[in-house]
C-alpha cells in the first residue's frame, strides 16, 4: 500500500530490522547460494554485454532467492540498467546469459518473462490510453486480465481514482507508480525495478520504498536497482555493488555497511570538543560537516568521548549516528576508485570496512545525486 | 489474431490513423465534387485513366480515385502505416514496455506488419466503397464499358474494381515491407517513413528513362498502372502476372531482411 496514511514507520521499522537480523545472520555465508535453502528465481552467469569498446557489464554473476529483496547498486553508468535489459531479453548478452525461473535468457525468453515483471529506465505507457486500458493492453500480452485485478494493483499504487484518465497527462511520479502497477499486475514470481524512486519528491520516495516493504513482506521476490546506497539499506535484505560492469561487493545489507560507524556530535563548545576528540581518535578519525563534528569511532569509542567531553565541562548537545554520510561516503569509496577489481571488491567485502574516510569532510554532503 | 488486435487497438488510440483514412476518403468524394462543379470536362482519353469516362458512369470514380492516389498519397499512406508500428512505438518508449512482456519477436514484427497491411486496406476499402457511393448519386451506376470496348454488367464491372484494389494492395504491401524494414533500423517513424516514400519516388523517376529499362521488371514500381488490364475484355493477365511475382519476391525479400535485423535487434527504447 502506498500512502501516508500506511504502515507507521514504527512497523516499518521493525520488518527493517527483521530483514537486516535476518541478513546477519547469512552473513557469515561467503557465497549468495551456499548455506541457503531458498531456490533462485533470478541469476546471472558471465553475463558480459559490450558496446563497442565499452564492456558494459563484465562477466556478472547474481544469484536472487525466492523472498529476497534484493538491492542492484550502483552508479550511474555501472551497468545496472544494461544489466536489467539483457535480464528482459531487450538486449543481447556477448556472452554469458540470465536466468528466471530455470528459464534462460535470451533463450528461452518468452517463458522466462512470464516469470518476470518490472521495467527499464522509466516505464512508459500509451500516451492516449486510460491507466486502466494500459494495464489491460499490456497485461493481455502475458494472458487474461482480470479488471478486478487491475483495481487491485491500482489501488496498491495510489491511482485508482485516476484509472480512467489517458496517461498522456500522467506526472513522473505518476508513471513511475503506474510502472509498478503494471509490474504487479501478472503476479509474476519475480518483479525488477529499475531505480522506481528516480526523479520522484520525498514524499514519492517514501511511498514507492513503503510499497518495495510491503512487496517484500508478502514474500515477492524483487530486484531494485538504485544508485542511492541508504535506500537499499531500508529497504533490501540482500545487495551487489556494482561499477563499470563488474561485482564489488556483495551480501546481506548489514555486511555491506562500513563497520565502523560515524557519529555527528554537536557540543557548546565544538572547538574544544574538536581537539578532545583528535586527541582519542586521531586527525583521521575527526572531520567536519556542516558544523558538526563527524567523529569515526567504535562502538567503545562514543561513550568514551562523552565521559571525556562531559569530564571537560563541554556541554554535549547531540550525539547521532552519521548512517546516511558514512555509507554514501563508502559507496563512493567503493565504486570511485580507478582500478576496482575483482581482488579489492572481495578484499573490501572481508573487512568491511571504509578504510580511508581522510577526505570525508572535503567532499560534498552525501546525498541523493539525482533526483 | 490477438496479437494483430493488440496491435489494432494500438494504432486506433493514435489521431494519425484517422487523418489518414479521411485524407482517402475525401479523394473520391472531391473527385466526384470537382467533376460535377466544373464546367469543362474532360474528353474522352484527357485526364488520368477513367477520368473522362466518369461523367457518364459512376462506376469509374473507385478507379480513377486509385489511379490517382497510388502515385502519391497510396504510397505515403503505406509508408507511415509500415513504418509507424515499430519505429513509433520505440518513439514513446513502449517499446521496451512490450517487449518486456512474454510475446515472441516473430510474432511482433509480423503482427505489426499485418495491422499496416489491414490499416491500408481499410484505406483502400473507403476510397472503393467511398467512390462507388459518391459516382452512384452524382452520375449513376451502368453497365461499365471496357479499354476494349466490350461492355460488362455492373456486378462483374465492381468484381473488377475489388481485383484492381486488391493488385494495387500488393503493390503497396511493397511499401510496407520496404518501411517496415527501415523502422528496423532506425527508431524514427519520420525517418522509416520518409526513407520508404523515397525509394518508392525515386524508382519513379528512375522507371521514366529509357536507359534504366533494363530493370523496369524488377522494380515494383513500374507496374502502378497494371491494374487497367483488368479492365480489357478479356482480362490480359501478362503483365498482371508480372507484377504480381515483382510484388511477391519483393515483399518476401524485404520481411526476411526486417525478420533477420529485428530478431536480434537490441531494444534501446
Amino acid at each position: 500500500m502506498i500512502g501516508p496514511d500506511q504502515a507507521p514507520e514504527a512497523a516499518a521499522d521493525d520488518a527493517r530490522n527483521d530483514a537486516r537480523e535476518q541478513a546477519a545472520g547469512d552473513a557469515t555465508d561467503q557465497s549468495l547460494q551456499a548455506g541457503d535453502d531458498r531456490p533462485v528465481v533470478l541469476a546471472t552467469h558471465g553475463l558480459t554485454k559490450r558496446f563497442g569498446k565499452l564492456l558494459a557489464v563484465d562477466h556478472l554473476d547474481l544469484a536472487v532467492c525466492r523472498g529476497d529483496v534484493f538491492g542492484f547498486l550502483g552508479p550511474n553508468g555501472a551497468g545496472k540498467t544494461t544489466t536489467i535489459r539483457m535480464i528482459f531479453g531487450l538486449i543481447f548478452p556477448t556472452s554469458g546469459y540470465a536466468e528466471v525461473a530455470d528459464h534462460r535468457v535470451p533463450g528461452q525468453r518468452v517463458a522466462a518473462l512470464r516469470h518476470l515483471g518490472g521495467f527499464v529506465e522509466v516505464p512508459a505507457f500509451y500516451p492516449n490510453m486510460s491507466a486502466r486500458r494500459n494495464l489491460r493492453l499490456i497485461g493481455s500480452a502475458g494472458g487474461e486480465v482480470n479488471e478486478q485485478r487491475i483495481s487491485e494493483v491500482l489501488d496498491m499504487v495510489g491511482l485508482l481514482a485516476r484509472g480512467d484518465t489517458k496517461v498522456g497527462g500522467f506526472s513522473h511520479g505518476m508513471k513511475q507508480r503506474l510502472g509498478i502497477a503494471n509490474a504487479l499486475l501478472g503476479r509474476p514470481d519475480v518483479i525488477i525495478l529499475d531505480e522506481p524512486t528516480s526523479g520522484l519528491d520525498p514524499q514519492g520516495m517514501k511511498d514507492v520504498r513503503e510499497l518495495v516493504r510491503e512487496l517484500g513482506k508478502s514474500g515477492t521476490t524483487v530486484l531494485l536497482s538504485s544508485h542511492l546506497l541508504h535506500e537499499v539499506e531500508q529497504v533490501c535484505n540482500r545487495a551487489v555493488i556494482i561499477n563499470r560492469g563488474r561485482t564489488v561487493i556483495e551480501g546481506p545489507v548489514a555486511t555491506l555497511r562500513p563497520r565502523e560507524e560515524a557519529v555527528k556530535v554537536m557540543t557548546g563548545d565544538q572547538q574544544k570538543a574538536f581537539e578532545t576528540a583528535r586527541a582519542l581518535f586521531g586527525a583521521q578519525g575527526v572531520s567536519w560537516d556542516e558544523g558538526y563534528l563527524v567523529v569515526r569511532a567504535g562502538d567503545e569509542g562514543v561513550p568514551e568521548l562523552v565521559r571525556r567531553l562531559v569530564a571537560d565541562g563541554v556541554a554535549v548537545r547531540a550525539v547521532v549516528p552519521a548512517v546516511e554520510q558514512g555509507l554514501e561516503d563508502y559507496f563512493l569509496e567503493l565504486t570511485q576508485s580507478s582500478d576496482v577489481d575483482a581482488d579489492r571488491g572481495e578484499r573490501a567485502a572481508e573487512s568491511g570496512t571504509a578504510a580511508d574516510v581522510a577526505d570525508a569532510a572535503t567532499r560534498p554532503p552525501a546525498g541523493e545525486t539525482r533526483g | 489474431m490477438r496479437s494483430l488486435w493488440r496491435e489494432l487497438l494500438k494504432i486506433l488510440f493514435q489521431r494519425r490513423t484517422y487523418v489518414g483514412w479521411a485524407g482517402l476518403l475525401a479523394v473520391p468524394l472531391l473527385i466526384v465534387l470537382a467533376l460535377d462543379l466544373s464546367s469543362s470536362k474532360p474528353g474522352a482519353g484527357e485526364g488520368p485513366p477513367f477520368f473522362a469516362a466518369i461523367i457518364n458512369n459512376g462506376i469509374f470514380v473507385p478507379l480513377a480515385a486509385i489511379g490517382a492516389l497510388s502515385f502519391f498519397l497510396f504510397p505515403l499512406i503505406a509508408s507511415m502505416a509500415g513504418a509507424y508500428p515499430l519505429a513509433g512505438e520505440a518513439e514513446l518508449g513502449t517499446m521496451k514496455t512490450w517487449m518486456s512482456r512474454p510475446v515472441g519477436r516473430a510474432g511482433v514484427l509480423f503482427s505489426k506488419w499485418g495491422v499496416a497491411v489491414l490499416y491500408v486496406a481499410v484505406g483502400m476499402a473507403l476510397v472503393g466503397l467511398g467512390g462507388l457511393a459518391a459516382g452512384w448519386l452524382v452520375f449513376g451506376i451502368h453497365p461499365l464499358t471496357t479499354l476494349s470496348g466490350t461492355t460488362i454488367g455492373i456486378g462483374a464491372g465492381v468484381e473488377r474494381i475489388v481485383l484492381a484494389n486488391l493488385l494495387i494492395l500488393t503493390a503497396l504491401l511493397c511499401t510496407i515491407s520496404l518501411a517496415l524494414l527501415v523502422s528496423t533500423l532506425s527508431n524514427s517513424s519520420l525517418t522509416a517513413a520518409i526513407s520508404a516514400m523515397v525509394v518508392f519516388v525515386v524508382l519513379n523517376i528512375l522507371n521514366g528513362f529509357s536507359y534504366f529499362d533494363f530493370m523496369k521488371p524488377y522494380t515494383f514500381t513500374s507496374y502502378n498502372l497494371a491494374f487497367t488490364n483488368l479492365f480489357r475484355d478479356p482480362i490480359y493477365w501478362q503483365p498482371i502476372r508480372n507484377a504480381l511475382l515483382t510484388y511477391g519476391v519483393t515483399v518476401a525479400v524485404l520481411l526476411v531482411a526486417s525478420w533477420l535485423i529485428f530478431r536480434r535487434k537490441d531494444i534501446l527504447t
